[in-house]
Formats: structure tokens, sequence, C-alpha cells
């Protein structure tokens, strides 16, 4: 019965929150303000005059007259990607603020990802292995140690966990491990 | 012992003052303007005593790897001491971001700077090592694992001062170039050379000494944490690298820059936070399916919560949205589980405020672990609220004129020139509003140095509002009735630096030495105040509920 009502209140949980947003995925704008779409684009191209800031950081005067443009391009109905394409023609890649997306700079955005599911396949090799040799040797010695252990032995570990369980805090102290 | 004692005595002194050499010395005309800041005096130190803190750890697992004293003894020792370190690191970390957001004037915290970076990547690993040291003290696994790890963060922290240094990646902050950085290349490469030269020696010693049970264990929850964090470290060292690499190679000069860390490892530290509710939840060895899906119940309706309450609210971002609802999940995780070591002792006759603190003092590693964690999750919905929901505006004002942006009222009055022998200070007046109420007034300004005429410094007003700053920096000017500002709306930017805060408390929490002393303390003058009905009936109890919790 409970098990039941959980998985309800599972199901009714999940159909909340997936009408909620569905709700929000259609009505959302497809694309953000204009000076979010300037942004946006900006925060892709770095400022050639400065160290190591975007042309949407830069207060220079370049950048400036970057975004200007940005903005002019974008209300003249240009999609972000011309934009950025626009800029590579003239600057060349170097004013890419992260690398493109194909040929050699592939590499940047390919060997940390590939490397972490490789990672990750590694893992999950090794995992599998070192447990069916876990369970091969649970096997062969037969059953789990609890069962080997007879009942005064368990009651002297018990014994021995409590001591050592309130000397650690008190709160753990009874009133048999006092008379002890 | 005696080998180990000389070995720790000689790396500490040859190493540390390598470690230590590069703190910037300023001569001839004084300090560069952007360094005059108290956030620029204290973070640099902070960092290269980070760095220089991991060489004990370093020293203790090169020691134990010479000795082939290989048991678990030396790695109490290294664990406190990389908490030490990673402390210090942490402080450091935050203390930079602070100082790049107050002084910069960019309306941002983190660049992901190459030299960011570099102080990035041995905190990184250290975290990583921190956590899979536990599955070597509770189990006896991943030896090799973990001295890799403690090698790794050394040379990393070496890398470090070798970046800044040289000046071979552009950065913000190439303040110095000398030719001291070859020595440090030169005495990386020794490094790495002499420790795996030693590493594949002693490595027959390495064996683990139990198997592997469970993939849904505690161990494997730390194996996928070490994953993660040492897939970050991995491509924030392959983008910070990878301009030198595709200039030797192609000769082509490319920027890798944050848009590029952020699509790479932002999702991987949402999947980190994930992973941060769930693994503390999971046994040791292997858990049962029910005990977990019981224990999931709360944080899983936190995070649904989450989701359902933001849309309400008008957040239609789907990744924020995303991230927001894990990072609920994993507070309502850590969060629950505190409550519940508390419930337990207050069951038995602690008040609720004791019982907290009781629970901190006694389980100072565990609880002050979540502590941490909880100043991730503070730090990541900081982050995340202020890289999504960042507005921004440029504006050129004149008497009178107002600029509206998110909800907040800018007037602008003048401009007011102040001189002084050193140089002159100009400042923007302005007037803030917000729901028709004026709220007070601002002076952005910029400051010129007489002896850097050519260097001006921001002096930037940043009013927060809750948890939203409001940052406003003054351009540029035109007489003095000519203001162009540009103005920053940063949400949850407080929750940045309160995190970094709480994390810094957690790491001090589990490394907060004296537990012994204190015992000893309670035991003479603490078990006798104590009223007798709290000892009676908690026995095996208390133990079997203390042994869910756990």
């Amino acid at each position: 019965m409970r098990k039941r009502r959980s998985l309800l209140l599972c199901i009714a949980v999940i159909a909340i929150v997936g009408s909620i947003w569905s709700y929000m995925l259609i009505t959302a704008p497809p694309q953000g303000t204009l000076d979010q779409r300037v942004h946006d684009v900006a925060s892709q191209l770095k400022c050639l005059v400065c160290q190591g800031e975007s042309v949407a950081d830069s207060p220079a005067t370049l950048s400036q007259q970057m975004r200007a443009l940005i903005r002019q391009q974008l209300q003249s109905g240009k999609s972000e990607q011309e934009v950025i394409q626009y800029f590579v023609s003239r600057y060349g890649d170097r004013i890419l603020w992260s690398p493109p997306w194909q040929g050699f700079t592939l590499l940047a955005w390919f060997v940390p990802i590939g490397l972490l599911l490789a990672g990750v396949l590694l893992l999950f090799f090794i995992l599998r292995n070192w447990q069916t040799q876990a369970n091969i040797k649970t096997r062969e010695h037969g059953a789990v140690e609890p069962e080997e252990m007879d009942a005064g032995e368990l009651a002297q570990y018990r014994q021995q966990l409590e001591k050592e369980l309130a000397a650690d805090d008190p709160i753990f102290a009874r009133p048999r491990t006092e008379a002890n | 012992m005696g080998i180990e004692i000389f070995f720790l005595m000689m790396l500490v002194t040859v190493s540390s003052p390598f470690v230590r050499l590069p703190v910037p010395l300023p001569d001839g005309v004084g300090l560069n303007p952007l360094l005059m800041d108290p956030g620029m005096l204290v973070h640099p130190p902070m960092l290269l005593m980070g760095y220089m803190s991991f060489s004990v750890p370093f020293a203790f697992a090169v020691a134990a790897m010479v000795t082939g004293k290989l048991d678990s003894e030396w790695l109490r020792a290294i664990r406190r001491w990389t908490l030490a370190a990673w402390s210090i690191q942490t402080l450091g970390l935050v203390l930079g971001a602070w100082w790049a957001y107050h002084v910069l004037g960019w309306g941002g915290y983190w660049g992901w700077d190459p030299v960011e970076n570099a102080a990035l990547l041995p905190w990184l690993t250290a975290t990583a090592f921190l956590h899979s040291t536990m599955v070597q003290e509770r189990r006896g696994m991943l030896k090799v694992w973990n001295l890799g790890l403690v090698i790794t963060s050394f040379a990393l922290s070496i890398f470090g001062t070798f970046e800044v240094r040289s000046g071979i990646i552009s950065s913000v902050h190439s303040f110095a170039y000398s030719n001291i950085g070859s020595y440090f290349l030169v005495f990386l490469g020794i490094v790495i050379v002499f420790c795996t030269g030693l590493f594949i020696y002693r490595l027959p010693k390495l064996r683990p000494e139990q198997e592997f049970d469970s993939v849904i264990s505690r161990e494997g929850s730390f194996l996928l944490n070490n994953l993660l964090l040492v897939g970050i470290t991995f491509a924030t060292l392959w983008g910070t690298l990878f301009p030198l690499i595709s200039n030797a190679v192609r000769h082509q000069t490319l920027t890798v820059g944050p848009p590029f860390y952020d699509q790479v490892n932002g999702p991987l530290f949402i999947v980190l936070i994930l992973a941060m509710g769930i693994g503390p939840l999971l046994a040791w060895r292997r858990t049962s399916t029910r005990a977990l899906r019981r224990n999931l119940g709360i944080p899983a309706l936190a995070a649904a919560a989450c989701a359902a309450v933001l849309p309400l609210a008008g957040i239609h971002d789907v990744w924020a949205n995303v991230a927001f609802a894990i990072c609920s999940f994993t507070a309502g995780a850590i969060l629950y589980e505190i409550w519940r070591g508390v419930h337990v002792r207050h069951r038995h006759g602690e008040p609720y405020p004791v019982a907290l603190y009781m629970l901190f003092e006694r389980y100072r590693q565990r609880y002050g672990g979540y502590l941490v964690h909880l100043g991730l999750v503070m730090l990541a919905v900081g982050v995340i609220g202020s890289q999504f929901f960042q507005v921004q505006q440029d504006a050129s004002l004149t008497p009178g004129h107002e600029m509206n942006i998110a909800g907040y009222k800018l007037v602008y009055f003048g401009n007011v020139d102040t001189k002084y022998s050193d140089g002159e200070i100009m400042t923007a007046q302005l007037q803030v509003w917000r729901d028709g109420e004026l709220q007070q007034y601002i002076y952005p300004g910029i400051q010129y140095y007489a002896k850097f005429a050519n260097q001006p410094v921001n002096l930037i007003p940043i009013t927060t509002y809750g948890l939203t700053d409001l940052y406003v920096v003054f351009e540029s000017w035109n007489g003095l009735s000519e203001a162009r500002i540009r103005v920053f709306v940063n949400p949850l930017v407080s929750l940045v630096w309160l995190g970094g805060l709480v994390m810094l408390l957690g790491g001090i929490t589990c490394w907060w030495p004296g537990r012994r002393k204190r015992r000893a303390v309670f035991t003479e003058t603490g078990v006798g105040q104590k009223p007798e009905a709290e000892r009676v009936g908690v026995g095996p109890q208390a133990a079997n509920n203390e042994e869910a919790a756990t």
C-alpha cells in the first residue's frame, strides 16, 4: 500500500513538473532580445587590443565600435553565425574567443571530451573486472563471513563496538557498559 | 623513520624556496596601479602559499616511496597537510575572484585566464585526492592512484608558478617577465621523471588490500568523483596549453577563451554537483536500492519543487533551470543528512542547537565535508545566476538624463574632478532609484596616477540589493557634463563569496586539530555533569540510528 502511494506521488510530481516545463518551452521566445543577442555574439569574439577580454567585456573603443556593428548587422536580419563569420572573414580565426569547430582546432574540443569518454569506459571495464573477480572469490570461498561467526564471537564484537562508540561519544554510553 | 625525516627536511628546504620565489617584488616606478588594492595584496601570496603547501604532501609521498613504507601510516599525515593546502588554495582562489570583480571592471570574477586556470588545477587534483584517500583509508584500495594524485598536484603547482613567471601564455596576469621560467621548467621535468621512476619501482608494493564489491557504493561514487575532477583538470590544462600546441604545430595563433571552458567544464561541474548529492547517501561496499530510494526521496522532492517554481516565477532558461534543480537536489540531500543527524541526537535529550554543534564537533570530518559541499552548491548557484542572468547596458549620459536597467533607474548629475599630489580622480555623480524610491547616491570613478598616465584604474561602486549586485563602471568622460557608463546587474553574485566562505569554514572544520585533547577534557569534567536520564535507554537503538544515518 505504501509502495503504491509513493509511486503515485512520484507520477504526480513528474506530471506537474513536466507540464510546467512543456508550457515554459512552448511559451518561451525562440531567441532573446536584441541586447542579449548582441551580447551573445560579442562574447564569442576576442578583443584584439586587450589582454584576455572578449568584445562583450572590453571597454576599448574598438570593442565599442564592434558592438555597434554587431547590433547593426543583427538588426538588418543577419543570423548570429553570419555576423561571427563576417568578423572571421575580416580578421581571421584569431578573433574567435574559442577555437572553431573545424579542422585542426577540433582537437581542442575532442581530446578532452574523447579522453573523458575513454575514462568512463575504462572505469566501467575496471569495475566490471573487479566485481566479477569479487564474485568468483565469494563463490569459491562459499559462505560469507557473518555466518562463519558463532554467537559468542558476535556478542564479543558487539560489546567491543559499543565500548568504542561510548568512548567516542557519551551519547552511545549505555548502563551495561558503564557497569563493566 | 630517520630517512623519512631527512627526506622531508631536504625536500621542504630544497623545494619550497623554489616555490616561494616568485612573489612579485615591486621596484622602480612603484606598484602597477591595478595591483594597489587590498585584494591584490592578499590573494597572490595566498595562492603561492597554497602551491607551496602542496610540497609537504608531496614530500611525504616521495618519502614513503623511497623508504618503501607504503602502509596507511603516511596517509593520515598527508591528508591533513593536503587539507591545509586545499583550504589555503580555496581562500586564494576566492580572494582572487573577489579582487577581479572589484577592480577589473568587466562585471565578472572568473575569466578562465591561463593563470587562473593554473591556480585551479592543483586545487582540482587535491580535491580528487582528498576524496580518494578516504577509499584507501577505509578499504586499502587505490594506492597507486592516490600517490599519482599527490605527485600531480605538486607538479601542477610548479607548472602554475612556471606559467605565471615565464609569460609563455598571454594572460591578464602577465605583470612581470623574467628568465626565471626556464628553471621551473627544468625543475618540473626533474620532478616528473624522478617521481615516475620511483613510482614504477614501487609499483609491486602498492597492491590493493581489498576487493571491490559493488558499483553502487561509496567507493564507486568516489571513483566517479575522481573521474570528473580529473576530467575537468585535463580539459582545463588542455585548453590552457592548446594555443601553444597550435602555434607549434600550425603556426596559428588562436585563443581558447571562456566559451570553451563554459561548454566543456560547465556540464562536468553540474554532473559533479549531482554526484555530490548522491555519493554521500551511498554506504561503503554496497548499498541496497531500497535504502537508497528512501534516502533520495527528500532531495528529489526539493529538486522537483525547484523545477516547478522557477518557470512559474518567470525564469525560462532551460539549462539554468536544470542546473538550479540539480543544485537544490544536492542542497536538499546535504541538509537532510545534517537534519537526520541532529534529529537523532535531539531524540536523546540534546536541544537542537547543542545537537547541531555536537554533530559537527564529534564527526568533524564528515560534517565538515558536508559544509564544504554546501558551500560549493552555494557557489554554483551564484555562478549559474550571474552567468545566465547577467544584464549589461551601456549609456552616454548628460545631466538630468536617466537610464533604466532591470528594474533600476540611474539618474546622472555631472562629473567631479579631484586632484591629488600623485594623480587625479574623476567621478560621476549618480542616483539609484528602485520601485520609485531613491536608494542611494553612487560615485563611479576613474583614478589616474601621474606615474602611470596610460593606466587609469576604475573605482567601481557595487551596491548589493538582496543577493543582486548593481555594478557601475565609469568608462569615459567629456568635460564635467557628459559620462559614458556601463552598468551590470549581476544576480546572486553574493552567493559566490558566501559559498567560498562556507567552503573555507568546512575545510577548517575538517582540519581542526585537538579532538583527542578535547575528549580528555570531556572525560574529566563533562561526563559527571551529564544528567543520568540522557544515558538511559540510549544503547543499541541509538547506534542503529547512527548507522542508518551513515
